[in-house]
């Protein structure tokens, strides 16, 4: 057998599973998207309906755009606030850093945690009456101590961001520790004989060559904010109202709850196109060459 | 400009000692080479005074001031760097212009000043680039023209010549000294090779297992040195050290031959140094002894013979017109007022 079939015959295992599990329901999705698609009627899932679930979400769904104005909030938040903390972590646990690095492997714990056990665990710890934070508030600051935290819509999504940035900090620590150790020695040492304060090194030395790394880290945790179900199906199931509902949750209420498979299917794929936009751009920085 | 002064300058770290209590006074405008091998000491006592490495215990003064708890920035020290330490994703003015910038120079000075200093390196015409799109030789300049853009009171060096290569290196050597001689700042100059020591100091102290072994002019590092370590040290090719013993005043090595006549006392171990130049290579049957060539090589300049003296080798330096071959017998005879004499227990110089 020639070098160059073996070569594609190699792949071809993996194409499939990636075409059956990945490319496939894209299509199926985008065709239903144009059907009626009701898990209640026979036949719908055929029956073609245009542009019309679109039309729906954009035109008569305020609950489309409260989930697209959760989940950029959301993502924002999420976003923003774990970048700063790692980065503030990663810069302490750095080698050079002021923390030992055994603490380091403290600090993988919370991201060996499945997204949906931080949920229920955070759920518990949150609850009023039997609650790990109840109990804290009800010495430290009794005040706080009856307050419903997930019962308030304010309360209940800070809660949820909350939650999701506790569990993903560790992930970016690591990797930005990994990019502070691959920033040459020599150019801060330069820096701080050449006059810059501490402040001045970080922002002018360090934190651009941490740009590229930087940069991933923030694709690619917006790519999991966008898409965060699990945390909010467990912890507050979208509540209370539709406070803390992101798109993938209500996409996934209006398909398997209430069998609008084509709407659902419609919404999905709105989400599908920013999320291109993400992976091209995270493809892209780290397959850069050089 | 400034003298430095080191007093009683100490570096642990754990159990490991890195400088060990040495003391040392740099004059003002003088340039200073620690030279010594891998480990010795010299960098860490450079980044001692530059404040990127706290000391153990001792004073560190800069002029009048004692800069023992000065962070490195209010030291007014300018630092070249063995990998250069260029911020890649600054253009070349940008690099330069850094030390200003920072310092709070008026934006209308910055732009004349690192013009001069590109000039006075010669990369007037790259400062658009980035330092990937640059040489090594380019860097390195680059890493200059950033420490002399502002006249700090010191300069430190480390190593910065070592990454570049052999031709480059002796080029840059000669810019360096020319720079430094023009600029008159105290330099301390970091390196493990002694040609860059023996060819840029005023004054040079040796270091080994992070103590001064000996500190002084290049001429006297070379013709006087103070224990077999700094002999062994410069030179090239390094000085020969021959084992044996002085009897009736002569050396005899350890094999029984009477070598050379020698002014010094009986003793049962001694070990005997002398250059390669310091031996005279005649036909044979006309020098002091006869021995036999084990290699013979040809540097253009001079040849070089290896020969073999009972159970050592010992390098001479021959004319550059003599021509022999392996195993050709030669006579050969020492300089008898260049041989030095060291205790093999001690290692110290027994003067003669």
């Amino acid at each position: 057998m020639r070098d160059n079939t073996l070569k594609y015959l190699l792949v071809l295992p993996a194409v499939v599973v990636v075409f059956a599990t990945a490319i496939w329901p894209l299509i199926e999705a985008a065709r239903l998207s144009f059907t009626v698609g009701r898990l209640n009627r026979p036949g719908s899932l055929d029956q073609y309906l245009g542009w019309e679930n679109y039309a729906w979400a954009f035109l008569e769904e305020p609950a489309f755009w409260n989930s697209v104005w959760v989940t950029a909030v959301y993502t924002t938040l999420t976003v923003g606030l774990t970048t700063i903390l790692a980065l503030g972590l990663a810069l302490l646990l750095a080698p050079g850093g002021r923390l030992r690095s055994s603490a380091q492997t403290l600090l993988i714990l919370p991201f060996a945690m499945s997204p949906a056990l931080i949920g229920v665990s955070f759920r518990f710890m949150f609850n009023p009456e039997f609650g790990l934070f109840d109990a804290f508030f009800g010495v430290l600051i009794p005040p706080l101590a009856d307050v419903s935290w997930l019962a308030d819509p304010t309360l209940a999504f800070a809660v949820v961001v909350m939650a999701d940035v506790w569990g993903w900090i560790p992930f970016l620590t690591l990797v930005l520790i990994g990019g502070l150790a691959s920033v040459p020695r020599d150019t801060i040492e330069a820096a701080q004989v050449d006059g810059a304060s501490g402040w001045r090194v970080f922002r002018d030395v360090t934190l651009p060559q941490l740009g590229p790394v930087l940069a991933v880290v923030i694709i690619l945790k917006s790519i999991f904010s966008l898409k965060t179900f699990d945390q909010v199906f467990m912890l507050t199931n979208g509540g209370p109202g539709t406070a803390t509902q992101t798109l993938s949750h209500y996409i996934y209420f209006n398909g398997m709850k209430y069998g609008q498979i084509g709407y659902s299917a419609a919404v999905a794929w709105l989400m599908v196109i920013p999320m291109i936009f993400l992976t091209y751009a995270y493809a892209k920085f780290v397959f850069r060459k050089g | 400009m400034a003298e430095i002064r080191l007093d009683n300058l100490t570096k642990r770290w754990g159990d490991f000692v890195g400088v060990d209590n040495q003391s040392l006074h740099i004059r003002d405008r003088e340039f200073l080479v620690l030279l010594g091998p891998s480990g010795c000491g010299k960098t860490t006592t450079m980044r001692m005074i530059a404040g990127l490495e706290e000391p153990t215990a001792g004073e560190i003064r800069i002029g009048d001031r004692l800069v023992n708890d000065d962070l490195p920035k209010d030291r007014d020290v300018a630092m070249v760097f063995q990998n250069y330490g260029l911020y890649p994703h600054m253009t070349i003015f940008e690099n330069i212009a850094y030390p200003l910038r920072v310092r709070g120079v008026a934006k209308s000075d910055i732009r004349p000043r690192v013009e001069k200093a590109a000039e006075q390196v010669e990369l007037t015409e790259f400062l658009d680039r980035k330092p990937k799109a640059l040489s090594g030789g380019q860097r390195q300049r680059v890493a200059l023209a950033r420490a002399i853009v502002r006249t700090p009171k010191v300069f430190l060096m480390d190593e910065p010549l070592s990454n570049l290569d052999a031709k480059l290196r002796v080029t840059m050597r000669a810019e360096l000294k020319h720079l430094s001689r023009e600029l008159q700042i105290t330099t301390v100059y970091v390196t493990h090779d002694q040609i860059e020591a023996m060819t840029l100091a005023d004054r040079v102290a040796v270091m080994k297992h992070g103590v001064i072994q000996q500190l002084g002019t290049p001429d006297e590092i070379y013709n006087d040195p103070a224990n077999l370590f700094v002999a062994g040290f410069i030179g090239s090719p390094a000085m020969n050290l021959i084992d044996g013993s002085v009897k009736d005043g002569m050396f005899v090595t350890t094999g029984g031959t009477r070598l050379v006549k020698i002014d010094a006392q009986d003793r049962d171990a001694a070990i005997l140094g002398v250059r390669a130049d310091d031996m005279q290579v005649h036909e044979a049957g006309q020098g002091d002894i006869d021995v036999k060539i084990y290699a013979f090589e040809n540097t253009g300049e001079s040849t070089l013979l290896t020969v073999q003296w009972g159970r050592q080798r010992v390098i001479a330096r021959g004319d550059r017109h003599l021509r022999k071959d392996q195993n050709d017998v030669v006579g050969i005879s020492l300089n008898e007022d260049h041989l030095y004499l060291f205790d093999p227990e001690t290692e110290n110089r027994i003067r003669i």
